[in-house]
């Protein structure tokens, strides 16, 4: 438990954070000394001095560690729900490895986050590094903060930044030809992304095991064409097009993953599961299954909220501007869930689509889980301008975008597609809630439901259409 | 027929690599039969056998799997050579007349399809599905003429018309020979030059003739396949005790996956490494980096070139680190619109189809050109202890440095070279019946360049 006397340095903290943004200090040191030195020791009660290094919009710390999370409980079967989940009491039914942004938590408090991961992991992102300024490139720790349920297992941790290119072996967390991180303690990457576009990152340790249990999610780098708002109006781009092709008002990021569920019940129960009976019992989208995909985000941190020139702002009207999703903790750091959503306390990103008729909405896709997934839209087209975090662009330009309404994303592919709002229907849409609805789905239909007798679900989700009228606010921060 | 060391230097201190590896395979190790390399062979890299006239055999041994067991397979060889697995890797010249000569030992009839290669001749006439009744369609035998079990001979002959990387495969009851190992590569080079994967000025990669520094050819063979041992083992009972098949081929499910007919860790090791005598492929990639294009050039101006090939039954995402690939061709056909325009694109996973092949460029280079003293990493590495060594880690970020090694720690590393992982993201799927982190993984092993004391 967090004792009082943390209560004021965190405080403080928060408040310098607040108002220190935009200055990067750097360490000095003789001769060829970091300009990181080496992050504090896991566990270590200091004065967070990580975050007084870098630069708050370029950081981000991960925890890596155990936990729970709620699918469908039926049809119940003897490994599912997990019986161990139980007593959880909140609708709690599955095992996980996962990540937590641990990056505002204080010492004692990152230590409680053991058996809290969530499911995906912490979407998070980066702009491109701008080669004329060091302090554009980004800084990750990771903190292995152990498992709570398999205290015989000793695994160690990693992050691989699935895509980065031509990174050197030290900075890609593959744990064979480069070092993994021990439970204990904290390693530091710094990447310089290069090139824009949505990517995804995983533990590459045991990584047939760390990924499917649930330690994977999307990151995706914005272009240094952002902010120019000759080519779009909204300066808001997927690629450095140079003519506004991937310009866009509104972006989703939907982190599709699965879960087998003997696997899971395998890793609590101290069982080793046989990877070749792989098979989909849930497939997610951004951790959830159809319709908790479209329940709401967990709550924004207290001070933060939707405003009227931008969704995510503070009692000061000042926009969101740290490189992740604003996601509420509790004196402990542990995830608050959305009143009404306790099930999905540790999965607390939505995949609601949500925009207004004529409004150009990019999605970005990835998939960490071991199957091919067929995302459909009926009804819309989607412009496919990225795969991979590359342009559809040939080496002397030919624009190989193309359009469809199927995205055939294998493991580990990246989509980034482009979706023109229609104009709406009117009276109450077609949902008579007040907006036209368009289903996403798995067309692989076997992954399109919940195992329950007749139900939809799965990898799905809702695009929402509303009228103009409805004035949504300019969007500030991903999937709000 | 003879087998050719493509451009490629020899290395024959990489024993030293195949040693280190020994103890680690040692559970497939079995008795150590003689290499059985023919002087000059490649130790990394396509071995190819170049044409264009080749005669083949059918054979059936066993190979080695990364849990322990082995498998009853099926392979096309050299007339008169030893077993292997897959079938030779046969290369040829653009507007080569190719000539296959298959004489066929095994108890059933085979036959060779050419996927991708047009008017294909059985014995100089056009190569046809066979029949047993002719006019009766549920009368199919072999999606092309056979070589009749235990001894029977066809002659097929085509012009390699397209340049690019292609499969040949048994089209006779293809369901279970293809997935008994009836199969391989077929790679026609174009009239443009060796050096090229299609005749097009930028479809180049490095070879020794146009790498000043690397002294190298960086040309790679990814060949995908799956195997349920219980089709192999009924197969096997068949042949082997007369029993008749009791597989039911809708009960098909792989539980081992291999990249060049072998699992990791026998992946990495050298072509004829002498414990795989019957799995004579590596599938390691080794490069030097190669120009920066943001940089002046140093002598090694082309990347790589992977030609990936999907033998199995379900799409396969390979995903390359470190660097992306750029698909330039997919099933012998450069990726270009009527105009030559350039419609080739790059990839971190390349998701191939069943029976397709893609051809990728790649180049490896430091994006950040890390060194100890003039550009070091901006973080202070966390000491030995805070770390958990890799077996290929140098104990260093940077290339060509070898680092402090935990005490006791055995590592791998030669001289501070690098090694990135490439593999399937259907993890699952880099498993072998039960053993993790097996099957199709490779890597791609970084040599420093001038100065570095490696092998």
């Amino acid at each position: 438990m967090t004792s009082a006397s943390d209560e004021p340095a965190r405080l403080g903290r928060r408040q310098l954070l607040r108002y220190a943004g935009g200055a990067a200090v750097f360490v000095a040191g003789a001769g060829a000394t970091a300009r990181y030195v080496r992050p504090f020791a896991a566990g270590q009660v200091e004065a967070d001095s990580h975050l007084s290094q870098i630069t708050q919009d370029h950081y981000m710390f991960l925890g890596g560690t155990d936990g729970w999370i709620g699918l469908p409980p039926t049809p119940p079967t003897p490994i599912h729900p997990d019986t161990m989940a139980a007593d959880k009491g909140i609708g709690l039914t599955t095992y996980i490895f996962g990540f937590r942004n641990i990056t505002e938590l204080d010492a004692p408090q990152r230590a409680l986050q053991k058996e809290k991961a969530q499911h995906s992991a912490p979407l998070f992102w980066v702009n491109q590094f701008d080669p004329n300024d060091v302090s554009t490139e980004f800084v990750v720790d990771i903190e292995n903060l152990g498992l709570a349920v398999r205290p015989d297992l000793f695994d160690e941790h990693s992050l691989h930044w699935h895509g980065f290119r031509n990174v050197i072996p030290f900075f890609d967390g593959e744990p064979t030809g480069s070092v993994a991180v021990p439970p204990g303690t904290v390693f530091r990457y710094v990447y310089r992304p290069r090139e824009e576009g949505t990517y995804m990152y995983h533990c590459h340790v045991e990584d047939v095991e760390h990924v499917h249990m649930g330690m994977n999610g999307l990151v995706f780098v914005r272009p240094l064409q952002n902010s120019n708002m000759s080519l779009y109006p909204s300066g808001k781009y997927l690629y450095n097009d140079g003519d506004g092709s991937t310009g866009y008002d509104r972006e989703f990021a939907l982190h599709l993953s699965e879960i087998w569920n003997e696997s899971h019940w395998a890793d609590a129960h101290i069982q080793l599961p046989e990877w070749s009976d792989y098979k989909v019992d849930f497939a997610l989208i951004n951790g959830r299954t159809y319709p908790d995909s479209v329940a709401p985000a967990a709550p924004f941190p207290d001070g933060w909220g939707e405003g009227p020139t931008g969704t995510v702002v503070d009692s000061g009207g000042a926009p969101w501007t740290k490189p992740y999703m604003p996601v509420k903790t509790d004196v402990d750091g542990v995830l608050v869930a959305s009143p009404g959503y306790e099930h999905l306390q540790y999965q607390p990103a939505t995949a609601l689509v949500r925009c207004m008729a004529g409004e150009r909405v990019a999605l970005r896709f990835s998939n960490l889980g071991f199957k091919e997934a067929a995302m459909t839209v009926d009804a819309l087209d989607m412009r496919v301008v990225g795969r991979d975090a590359t342009p559809m662009r040939g080496r002397d330009g030919t624009d190989t975008s193309y359009r469809t309404h199927t995205l055939n994303i294998g493991a580990g592919e990246s989509f980034d597609v482009i979706v023109d709002a229609p104009p709406f229907s009117g009276g109450t849409g077609s949902s008579g809630l007040g907006y036209d609805m368009y289903l996403l789905y798995n067309r692989s239909f076997m992954r399109a439901n919940n195992l329950a007798p007749g139900g939809f679900g799965g990898q799905a989700t809702e695009i929402r259409v509303y009228p103009t009228s409805a004035n949504i606010p300019v969007q500030t921060v991903p999937n709000t | 027929m003879q087998r050719n060391a493509y451009h490629r230097r020899q290395r024959a201190t990489a024993a030293i690599l195949a040693l280190g590896l020994a103890g680690l395979v040692g559970v497939v190790g079995g008795p150590s039969p003689a290499p059985v390399a023919a002087a000059g062979e490649p130790l990394v890299g396509i071995v190819c056998s170049t044409g264009p006239t080749f005669h083949l055999e059918t054979d059936a041994d066993y190979i080695a799997l990364p849990d322990g067991n082995t498998a009853y397979m099926y392979g096309y060889k050299p007339a008169g050579g030893a077993f292997q697995h897959p079938g030779p890797v046969l290369c040829v010249q653009e507007g080569d007349t190719v000539t296959v000569t298959l004489t066929n030992t095994l108890p059933r009839d085979v036959s060779i399809m050419f996927p991708g290669q047009e008017n294909v001749l059985a014995d100089g006439q056009p190569a046809q599905p066979q029949f047993s009744t002719p006019g009766d369609l549920t009368t199919l035998t072999s999606l092309t003429n056979v070589a009749t079990a235990n001894g029977g001979t066809v002659t097929y002959q085509f012009v390699a018309s397209h340049p690019g990387t292609f499969l040949y495969e048994s089209g006779t009851d293809p369901e279970v020979q293809v997935r008994m190992g009836l199969f391989g590569a077929l790679i026609v080079r174009p009239a443009m030059g060796a050096d090229y994967a299609y005749n097009r000025a930028d479809s180049r990669f490095t070879t020794e003739a146009n790498s000043a520094a690397a002294n190298n050819t960086e040309e790679f063979l990814v060949l995908l396949s799956e195997i349920d041992p219980f089709l192999n083992q009924a197969v096997e009972n068949r042949d082997r005790n007369g029993a008749s098949s009791n597989f039911n081929l809708d009960n098909y499910h792989p539980r081992y996956w291999l990249v060049n007919g072998r699992g990791f860790p026998d992946s990495i090791a050298d072509n004829y490494a002498s414990w795989l005598p019957n799995q004579p492929y590596g599938a390691l990639a080794e490069v030097t980096p190669s120009d920066d294009p943001a940089l002046p050039s140093v002598g090694h101006p082309f990347g790589g070139m992977a030609r990936y090939i999907n033998v199995g039954t379900e799409n396969y995402p390979f995903h390359p680190h470190g660097n992306n690939g750029k698909v330039i061709g997919r099933d012998g056909h450069p990726l270009e619109g009527p105009g030559s325009e350039d419609l080739s694109y790059e990839k971190f996973a390349i998701n191939i189809g069943p029976g397709q092949t893609y051809d990728v460029l790649f180049r490896w280079y430091d994006a950040e050109h890390y060194h100890p003293v003039s550009n070091p990493v901006p973080v202070e590495v966390p000491q030995v202890a805070n770390q958990t060594f890799g077996m290929f880690y140098s104990g260093s970020p940077y290339l060509g440095v070898v680092g402090p090694q935990p005490p006791g720690n055995q590592s791998l590393n030669q001289c501070g070279e690098y090694y990135i992982i490439s593999h399937n993201h259907a993890l699952y799927q880099i498993t072998s019946w039960g053993v993790n982190m097996t099957g199709p993984i490779t890597y791609m092993r970084i040599d420093p360049t001038a100065g570095s004391s490696c092998p």
